[in-house]
C-alpha cells in the first residue's frame, strides 16, 4: 500500500496513488521525490496483467536511460517482457528488496515494490507525457479497465 | 498495429548450437521491425545447455558442460537451463506486440493453442494445463518458454521426440548428489517423449498457426535486415559476458524446476539437510540427513511423504530437534519463483 499521507483513488477495485504521473503504454507510474529525484514503479493494472512476477532485473545504479527504453526486466510464466522507462535520467538507486523478491512488486505496487530511482534529465518535457490528476488518472483507468474486460486481458 | 495477412514461414532444418538460437532472435527483431508475424523452425544439430534470460549461470553444471563438450548459450526468453539435442524439433512463433495480449497468461494459452492442435495432429493427445504446460496426462511434453523482444513477442516450443533424462539432469549443478537423484526421478517421471512425425508436425504447426491467427502461410527467409541482426547476434550470444549474465541475488534455498508444480529443493539448517521433491505442493520424496536422527532417519523421510511444505511440523515435532532442524531447513523453500 501506499503511505497513509498519499492521496489515493479507487477506481474499480485498483487503488491508484494520485501523487505521480502515470505512463498510459507501459503501466509504469513515476513519482517526483525531489527536483533531482524520480521514482519509478509498475501500476497495478501492470502488475495484475503481467502475472506473478518470478523474475525481476533491473539496469545497475549510474546505467542513463531515455524514456522507452528498457530499464529492466520482469519474468512470469517464463514470458519475459521490459520495463520501460517513462522518464529519462541516470539510475542512482534500484530496489534490491523487490530484486530478491519480486513478489514484494506484487503485494505493494505503489509503495514498497518500487523499481528505481532516477536522476532526471528531461522531467518538465518528460512529465507532461504522463498520465497526472484525479482528473485525468480516474478516466483513463476507467478506460483501461474496461478496454481490457472487452478484450478478455483482466477477468470479469 | 494492424496484423498483416501472411504467416512467414521459415524451416531453418539443422544448425549448430548458436545458430538454433540466434536464428529465431534474428527473427523476432525482424518483426519488431515490421516483417510479418513468423513462424519458424530448427533442429539442433549438437546438443548443448541453453539458459533462461534472467537465471543465474551457476544452475548449470559447467564442469559436467565441459567434459562433455556441451556448449552453454543464454536466451532472451524465460524458463530455466534446459537441455537440447537433435532430437527435439523447436518451433518459434513471433508476432507483433501490438497484436499479443497484454495479459501474460493469456497469450501464452493462445499462442500455444496451436501447438497443441499439431500435437494432436500428429496423434499426441497434449492439452494445455491450468500451469499452462503442455502436456500428455500429467506428463510435461513440450518445453516452452516466451519473451518480448524489441516489439515483437516470441514464444517457443519443442517437439520431443527423444529426451536424455540423465544429461538433462547432470548439466544442472547440485549442492548434494542426492538431489540429483530426485531431479532424474522426477524428470523421468513428468517429463516424457512423445515420438511424432517430425514432417508432419511441421505442416500441422503451420496450418493450425495460420488458421489461428487467420493468416495465410507462405514460405519465407531471413530478410536483409534479419542477416544483418544475425550477425550481430552471432557475436552477442557468444560473449561469455553474455553468457554469465548480470549479477543476480543466490537463492536461500536451492531448488530446481522439473515441470510447473513439480521441483527438486535442497535445503539446511544447523548441520541437517533435506532433499526433497516436491509435486503440487507435496513431499513426494524425502531424504534427510541429521547426525541424531540414528536409526529414525527412514521414518521421519516417510512421515514427510504426502505433506505439504507448511504442514510438516505437525509430524516433525515426533522427532525431536532434529525434527525440528528439519523443519527450519523446509521452512526456507519457496516453489513461486522457479
Amino acid at each position: 500500500m501506499s503511505s497513509e499521507t498519499t492521496p489515493t483513488v479507487e477506481v474499480q477495485g485498483y487503488e491508484l496513488a494520485l501523487d505521480r504521473g502515470y505512463e498510459p503504454a507501459t503501466h509504469i507510474w513515476a513519482l517526483v521525490v525531489s527536483p533531482d529525484r524520480v521514482r519509478l514503479g509498475m501500476d497495478p493494472l501492470g502488475v495484475e496483467t503481467g502475472g506473478a512476477l518470478a523474475q525481476l532485473a533491473l539496469v545497475p545504479v549510474g546505467t542513463d536511460v531515455r524514456r522507452g527504453e528498457p530499464l529492466g526486466s520482469v519474468e512470469a510464466e517464463k514470458f519475459v517482457g521490459p520495463l520501460r522507462a517513462p522518464i529519462s535520467g541516470t539510475v542512482v538507486a534500484q530496489n534490491s528488496a523487490a530484486v530478491a523478491d519480486p513478489g514484494l512488486v506484487h503485494r505493494d505496487p505503489l509503495g514498497a515494490g518500487w523499481l528505481v530511482d532516477l536522476a532526471p534529465s528531461d522531467l518538465d518535457a518528460e512529465r507532461a507525457l504522463l498520465i497526472e490528476g484525479a482528473e485525468q488518472v480516474v478516466p483513463w483507468f476507467e478506460h483501461k479497465i474496461a478496454e481490457y474486460r472487452l478484450k478478455g486481458v483482466l477477468a470479469e | 498495429m494492424p496484423v498483416p495477412d501472411t504467416l512467414r514461414v521459415i524451416d531453418f532444418g539443422r544448425a549448430d548450437a548458436l545458430r538454433s538460437q540466434t536464428l529465431w532472435h534474428a527473427v523476432a527483431h525482424g518483426v519488431s521491425a515490421g516483417e510479418p508475424p513468423t513462424l519458424s523452425f530448427v533442429r539442433p544439430a549438437e546438443p548443448y545447455v541453453c539458459i533462461g534470460y534472467h537465471r543465474r549461470l551457476e544452475e548449470v553444471d559447467l564442469d559436467v558442460c565441459r567434459a562433455r563438450g556441451l556448449p552453454v548459450l543464454r536466451r532472451m526468453v524465460g524458463g530455466g537451463p534446459v537441455y537440447l539435442d537433435d532430437g527435439q524439433l523447436f518451433f518459434q512463433i513471433a508476432l507483433p506486440v501490438a497484436a499479443v495480449s497484454p495479459n501474460r497468461a493469456r497469450a501464452l494459452r493462445e499462442l500455444l493453442a496451436p501447438a497443441v492442435e499439431a500435437f494432436r495432429s500428429v496423434g499426441i493427445p497434449a492439452q494445455l494445463d491450468t500451469d499452462l504446460e503442455l502436456v500428455v496426462g500429467d506428463q510435461k511434453v513440450c518445453g516452452h518458454g516466451a519473451g518480448q523482444i524489441e516489439d515483437a513477442v516470441v514464444v517457443v516450443g519443442n517437439l520431443i521426440e527423444t529426451f536424455d533424462h540423465d544429461t538433462a539432469a547432470a548439466v544442472l549443478a547440485v549442492p548434494r548428489p542426492e538431489a540429483r537423484v530426485e531431479l532424474e526421478r522426477l524428470m523421468r517421471r513428468y517429463v516424457v517423449a512423445t515420438p511424432g512425425d517430425a514432417d508432419a508436425f511441421r505442416d500441422a504447426a503451420t496450418r493450425a498457426y495460420a488458421t489461428g491467427l487467420g493468416l495465410r502461410p507462405a514460405r519465407g527467409s531471413l530478410s536483409a535486415f534479419e542477416r544483418e541482426r544475425l550477425s550481430e547476434l552471432d557475436r552477442q550470444f557468444g560473449d561469455p559476458e553474455w553468457v554469465r549474465g548480470p549479477e543476480r541475488p543466490a537463492p536461500d534455498v536451492w531448488q530446481a524446476k522439473v515441470r510447473a508444480g513439480v521441483w527438486v529443493l535442497a535445503a539446511e539448517h544447523a548441520g541437517t539437510a533435506v532433499v526433497a521433491g516436491v509435486a503440487r505442493g507435496r513431499i513426494e520424496h524425502a531424504v534427510v540427513t541429521d547426525a541424531d536422527l540414528n536409526g529414525a532417519t527412514p521414518g521421519v523421510e516417510q512421515a514427510l511423504v504426502g505433506r505439504r511444505l507448511d504442514d510438516v511440523a505437525s509430524v516433525l515435532g515426533d522427532f525431536g530437534a532434529p525434527g525440528e532442524r528439519i523443519a527450519a531447513a523446509l521452512a526456507r523453500a519457496d516453489g513461486s519463483r522457479l
